[in-house]
């Protein structure tokens, strides 16, 4: 049987996964199942019959040897991994009896993915420093070219911190 | 003996039904319908969950890795992490008489009037 693949190009940040999760299950509605990540923002869809699947995104830096036993204990409660982007890992739920619909059962966990996002990028941030004028210099971008490039990046990596931050206080709120 | 457990304490109730599962060893998923059995399905994990929550406890040493069911990493908790349960026990007993206490008092007053 050929199946139809369907590419769809859609901007999320890290901290609007769950406007992701939606987004997927509405297309899942329309019969299109995520088939891989390709590259950030961009999906590929096997297309088939719909279905009422429900998506969850997790954020893990997984090694090697963790990555097994981690997929298998999502395997056994209903979780299928149906594609992988930059340490997010795409979930889809098979419904099935006893089962929860959902891959954090508290708000301290759901709290621990951001957090695990803020770590990244504050590990990240001392490489961007230090590395990166030296490379925008090296290439010989014109010196106020590679200022204002320079300048962006921290401004991304700025609202990224503060969004994150944002979405963590947001979670505090509603548990309590 | 006594500072490291009580650093722990309280436990929230996923970490005591977690750490009550794995007085016998067993795998993450096997500790999720246990935890459900035994709380009479008050207490439901989910994987991520479970595995942070693995995560957490082995780094803090109350749980350890004593084996694998093929891709299944088996884990059981330590002698810490027993002292630590115990202690848990202690506080929740203290909580229950404590209710007794007062709610009998309530009532006799109660009778009284």
């Amino acid at each position: 049987m050929n199946t139809e693949l369907i590419k769809k190009t859609k901007w999320f940040w890290a901290w609007q996964d769950e406007q992701e999760e939606t987004w997927l299950s509405e297309m899942a509605n329309e019969g299109l199942h995520l088939d891989k990540v390709t590259f950030p923002g961009s999906y590929q869809f096997k297309k088939g019959a719909p279905a009422n699947y429900i998506y969850r995104l997790d954020y893990q830096s997984l090694k090697a040897k963790d990555r097994e036993s981690y997929l298998q204990l999502f395997a056994d409660s209903g979780w299928e991994l149906v594609g992988e982007m930059a340490g997010w890992m795409y979930f889809r739920f098979l419904p099935g009896e006893g089962k929860i619909p959902e891959i954090y059962s508290d708000t301290e966990s759901k709290i621990e993915k951001y957090q695990r996002l803020i770590l990244y990028l504050v590990v990240f941030l001392p490489i961007m420093v230090t590395v990166l004028p030296s490379i925008l210099g090296r290439v010989g971008i014109f010196s106020s070219i590679a200022d204002v490039l320079f300048a962006l990046l921290m401004l991304l990596y700025g609202f990224s911190m503060f969004s994150l931050v944002l979405r963590i206080n947001e979670l505090k709120k509603n548990s309590n | 003996m006594n500072q490291p457990v009580s650093k722990h304490l309280p436990l929230t109730e996923s970490t005591y039904y977690i750490l009550l599962a794995l007085i016998s060893p067993k795998h993450g998923y096997a500790v999720m319908q246990e935890a459900e059995e035994i709380s009479q399905g008050t207490v439901r994990l989910a994987p991520g969950t479970i595995y942070g929550a693995f995560s957490t406890l082995e780094q803090s040493k109350l749980i350890s890795m004593v084996g694998n069911e093929g891709r299944r990493k088996i884990y059981q908790v330590t002698e810490i992490g027993i002292q630590v349960l115990l202690g848990q026990i202690q506080r929740m007993e203290i909580m229950l008489q404590s209710a007794e206490r007062n709610f009998t008092n309530w009532q006799k007053k109660a009778t009284e009037e």
